[in-house]
């Protein structure tokens, strides 16, 4: 007995211990405060690669004439103060676990080659100032911009780029999408001269495609040591970035602190300029949105989204905004719209049956939801992928509640007599389904989509779990249905959502498990297509395909942004872009400032009493219709 | 048969006469026992339904089909709109519970967004929560989920920790000293952080909820079993019994264990208190029963997230105030009860 004691006494020691490891790694470690050591020089020999001679004939192209959406009047300095709902497992950017809310956070510490203007959708430089086609139209050449910096002051070069190959297709950083993108669509990167690169994809495409679907971001080859550690040691470490902003403090599970870059190269950019304008940016855990509201009221937090209709027509009111403190701002886009809605996995026994996922589809009361519980406020996502411009089917429209469809449809798959309680049987089993869902401010529409499907024979049992629980659960495809969105891209993304490739595998985005020889064909035939006619005529067919297969069930799109705001955080004239997706995100598109005079002042003013003119802004520039 | 011995008969006498503690252990009996029934006083399925000539009662039965009262659906009649239809069509009618809704069912309005206020023509005695559920519903539903966890668990601790207790003090020497120091180690595991890493990975059913909270709660009963058997074992009357030859089953169920059951009972309410506590806590955090199911911590979450329908909050921070008040005098009276000294201080 007592030996096992010391036993039990000994392995709690050493799980400690190995906790303690695991969670500083090599790092200096103040306390539970984590210095970021970004200069860490282990890497003995920096990996160099040999030089192409560059072929005749290209014809250079930029766009430096597209209008700056940017504010010359933009002031530099101030913390921003925003929040997340759970603490990130890891900073890296790839390998397990680093797909989570915070990943958009610290992917956008680096910057890609080219990107699209918000407002135009043209092209313009980023890491690169000058582009040129290959007639094969699968290549891309790029030349680098001279001025391009790490945030370690280190200047950034072709090696970079040919490096991010060499990392992402490493077996050491266990990212198998990764590993696949950049093996089998990203399939050469060429060193031209120390500025000079070229970018091969696999299949031919349209222009602004090969640009947009073969970009690449360079990776600092002085900062990653690749060896069968590398997931471990790099869970803490901040690895440099192009980009304005730098992780320079972590607190663990309570904050993330962004600071921005010295004399950041960008600033001399035309389109980078005056933009990310506060000095620090600090995003802090508050596990709860109505306590982060409560820090917001107090202003503490700079900006709150203000999306959800309880928190636009209810919580957004008081003495804060009607005393001209707090802004509100509601911003309406023309964008692609994430794609909310359940997934619906076809691993599962019984959502295998397309019949069952059809019937599903019958009996969600989206319509009810959106006009009770939502207000009216949302409207009702019609796809997969919507607002894609040419990519959207305009004829697809999703399954509307009808109870006698569901039950036909269920009948055929066998569910077809009822339960004492009311639900379907199929033999002993009855039709009960699990969702997984991770916003507690969600459990309402959840709710009441449940009471409505009862109406069906359907029940279905809500698993609220913690983000990053909720999401590893998901991409280990351990799930039923999940209740989540997709972020948006600029084109329709078939491939990593439904080629059986990515099907029966963890830590792919194909959460459906779809597998369909059809469909691959035709993806595979999209991803070859390089015109875009084609492409959006394939684009269509599969997006029938994927309705057909009732995988997905959408449920709404929210075709604005709203954001409640302290006074004292300044927008350009045009307040926002065509495409935002948050106004305040000050990594993204980074437009507004915080202005220290203003602040004092409303603190001030809010001391004594005083109080300012209302502001309450609709932009309807960019709603369609 | 059980007999009631002239000491628990004297202890009786003794708590009846303490008037806060008896009356407590009325109204809360009166409230379980209606909780049991509650289906029949808050439900949103009829009581009594009389159709065509016959009668139904759909309340316990499998549910009944819009179709069986000549309605267009096949899923579960909405009786309150029946009601509505019946009363122009003479001989039929339903009978409906004082509160028509049900813990789960969302009732929108078509004019206003909820959590509605309350109000008596809608039977919405208490208003509705931030879904359009009837709070009174969630309320009743909630205290008798909350009072079967309370009960069960402390049956499972009980049941564990005297054992537990009652071996370590009957037998002594290593065995207790090994118990002794498991139990210690034991308690200094962080309880709320092993439910939150449950949670978190998987949803805690009400058993999961119950087990994990046995696991680290059966601790507290052994150290006062374990004092007081010892304490009885030396007493003559267990010399006697084991000089007239009875064995240890006999002795530690006939004789010390009857004797130690004072101890037990005064305990029983407070720890009836801390289930309820325990669980509405886990349900207010998040941590606790899924979602949709009643429960009185995520009535509290809500209603503290939406201070400006204090309907909410109010209810429920008055129901926990009262049940848990009504409780502690029940403890508090027990205690007093058996007590052998009757006066602290001579007369």
């Amino acid at each position: 007995m007592t030996r096992t004691l010391v036993l039990l006494l000994l392995s709690l020691a050493v799980a400690s211990c190995g906790q303690e490891e695991a969670a500083q790694g090599p790092v200096v470690s103040a306390g539970d405060a984590i210095d970021l050591v970004m200069e860490t020089r282990f890497v003995a020999d920096l990996p160099t690669y040999d030089s192409v001679p560059l072929p005749d004939g290209l014809e250079w192209v930029t766009n430096e004439e597209d209008p700056v959406w940017s504010s010359p009047e933009a002031r530099r300095g101030g913390a921003f103060n925003t929040f997340m709902s759970s603490f990130p497992l890891t900073l890296r950017t790839v390998g397990p676990d680093s797909n989570d809310a915070f990943s958009a956070y610290k992917r956008f510490t680096n910057l890609g080659l080219v990107t699209v203007h918000p407002n135009t959708l043209d092209f313009i430089p980023q890491l690169a100032t000058h582009w040129a086609f290959d007639p094969d139209a699968k290549t891309v050449y790029y030349q680098l911009d001279p001025d391009a910096r790490w945030s370690d002051g280190k200047p950034v070069t072709a090696d970079d780029y040919l490096f991010t190959i060499d990392f992402m297709r490493s077996e050491h950083i266990v990212a198998p999408w990764y590993n696949n993108h950049y093996t089998n669509q990203i399939v050469n990167v060429v060193k031209h001269d120390d500025l000079t690169i070229s970018v091969e994809g696999a299949t031919v495409k349209p222009r602004e495609e090969l640009l947009f679907e073969y970009g690449l971001s360079p990776t600092p080859r002085h900062f990653h040591r690749l060896d069968e550690n590398w997931v471990r040691d790099y869970n803490w470490r901040s690895e440099p970035g192009t980009g304005a902003y730098r992780i320079s403090r972590v607190e663990k599970g309570q904050f993330v602190e962004f600071e921005r870059n010295e004399a950041w190269w960008g600033d001399e950019k035309r389109y980078l300029a005056n933009r990310f304008n506060p000095q620090t940016v600090r995003v802090t855990v508050i596990r709860d949105m109505n306590v982060a509201w409560e820090y917001f009221l107090r202003g503490e937090l700079d900006a709150f989204p203000v999306l959800m209709p309880h928190f636009w027509h209810e919580k957004a009111r008081g003495p804060a905004f009607d005393n001209g403190y707090i802004n509100r701002i509601k911003f309406y886009t023309d964008t692609p719209q994430p794609s909310a809605g359940m997934w619906l996995n076809t691993a599962d026994p019984i959502l295998a049956d397309k019949n069952i996922r059809l019937g599903l589809a019958h009996a969600m009361n989206v319509e009810l939801m959106l006009k009770t519980v939502l207000r009216g406020d949302y409207e009702r996502l019609r796809t997969h992928h919507d607002g894609y411009w040419d990519y959207s089917n305009p004829d697809i429209q999703p399954r509307e509640f009808d109870l006698r469809r569901a039950g036909e449809y269920l009948d055929a798959a066998g569910f077809a007599t009822r339960g004492p309680d009311g639900i379907r049987m199929r033999g002993n089993q009855r039709l009960a389904l699990r969702v997984v869902y991770s916003t507690q401010e969600h459990t309402p529409r959840l709710v009441l989509l449940r009471e409505e499907a009862r109406k069906a024979g359907i029940e279905l049992n809500l698993q609220l779990l913690d983000s990053s629980a909720a999401f590893k659960q998901i991409l280990e495809k351990q799930h039923q249905i999940t209740w989540m969105a997709w972020g948006a891209s600029l084109t329709p993304r078939f491939w990593q959502h439904y080629h059986s490739d990515n099907a029966g595998k963890p830590q792919t985005n194909n959460i459906t498990n779809t597998a369909d020889p059809e469909m691959d064909r035709l993806i595979m035939e999209y991803r070859a297509a390089s015109d875009k006619e084609t492409r959006v005529r394939l684009a269509h067919t599969l997006e029938q395909m994927v309705h057909d297969s009732g995988v997905f069930i959408p449920t709404y799109k929210i075709p604005y942004t709203r954001e409640a705001y302290w006074r004292w955080l300044r927008l350009p004239e045009h307040y926002a872009s065509r495409t935002t997706e948050a106004i305040f995100n000050p990594l993204v598109e980074g437009l507004f400032w915080i202005d220290q005079d203003i602040k004092a002042e409303t603190l001030a003013a809010r001391a004594r009493g005083e109080t300012f003119e209302v502001v309450n802004i609709t932009d309807t520039t960019w709603r369609g219709e | 048969m059980i007999r009631i011995s002239p000491q628990t008969a004297k202890q009786w006498r003794r708590f009846r006469t303490i008037k806060r503690g008896y009356y407590s252990l009325i109204a809360i009996g009166v409230l379980l026992a209606l909780s049991l029934v509650a289906e029949l006083l808050v439900n949103n399925r009829a009581l009594v339904v009389r159709y065509e000539g016959s009668y139904y009662f759909p309340t316990y039965s499998a549910f009944m089909p819009g179709t069986a009262f000549g309605l267009d659906y096949d899923y579960e009649t909405d009786y309150r709109a029946l009601k509505v239809l019946f009363q122009d069509q003479p001989g039929n009618w339903v009978l409906m519970p004082p509160v028509p809704y049900s813990a789960f069912e969302t009732n929108f309005k078509l004019d206003a967004f909820p959590p509605y206020p309350p109000r008596l023509e809608d039977r919405h005695f208490l208003g509705t929560d931030v879904s359009g559920r009837d709070v009174l519903a969630r309320l009743v539903y909630g205290f008798r989920l909350a009072m079967a966890f309370s009960v069960i668990l402390l049956a499972c601790n009980y049941i564990v920790g005297i054992a537990i207790g009652c071996a370590m003090g009957f037998w002594g020497g290593a065995f207790d000293l090994v118990f002794q120091r498991v139990i210690e180690i034991w308690s200094n595991v962080p309880f709320l952080y092993v439910i939150m890493i449950v949670a978190s990975v998987v949803v805690p059913t009400f058993w999961t909820l119950v087990t994990v909270m046995v696991i680290f709660g059966w601790m507290g009963m052994t150290w006062y079993m374990r004092t007081s058997t010892y304490k009885e074992k030396a007493r003559e009357y267990v010399a006697a019994a084991r000089a007239l030859g009875a064995s240890n089953t006999r002795i530690v169920f006939r004789h010390i264990l009857p004797n130690t059951v004072s101890i037990v009972v005064t305990f029983i309410p407070f720890s009836v208190a801390s289930g309820v506590t325990a669980l509405t806590a886990l349900d207010y955090l998040g941590f606790g029963l899924p979602p949709p199911t009643p429960s009185w911590g995520e009535l509290l979450a809500q209603g503290t997230a939406n201070l400006q329908a204090p309907w909410i909050v109010t209810s429920v921070v008055a129901a926990m105030t009262i049940v848990l008040l009504m409780v502690a005098y029940i403890g508090e009276a027990i205690r007093e009860a058996f007590d052998p000294k009757k006066f602290t201080f001579y007369e």
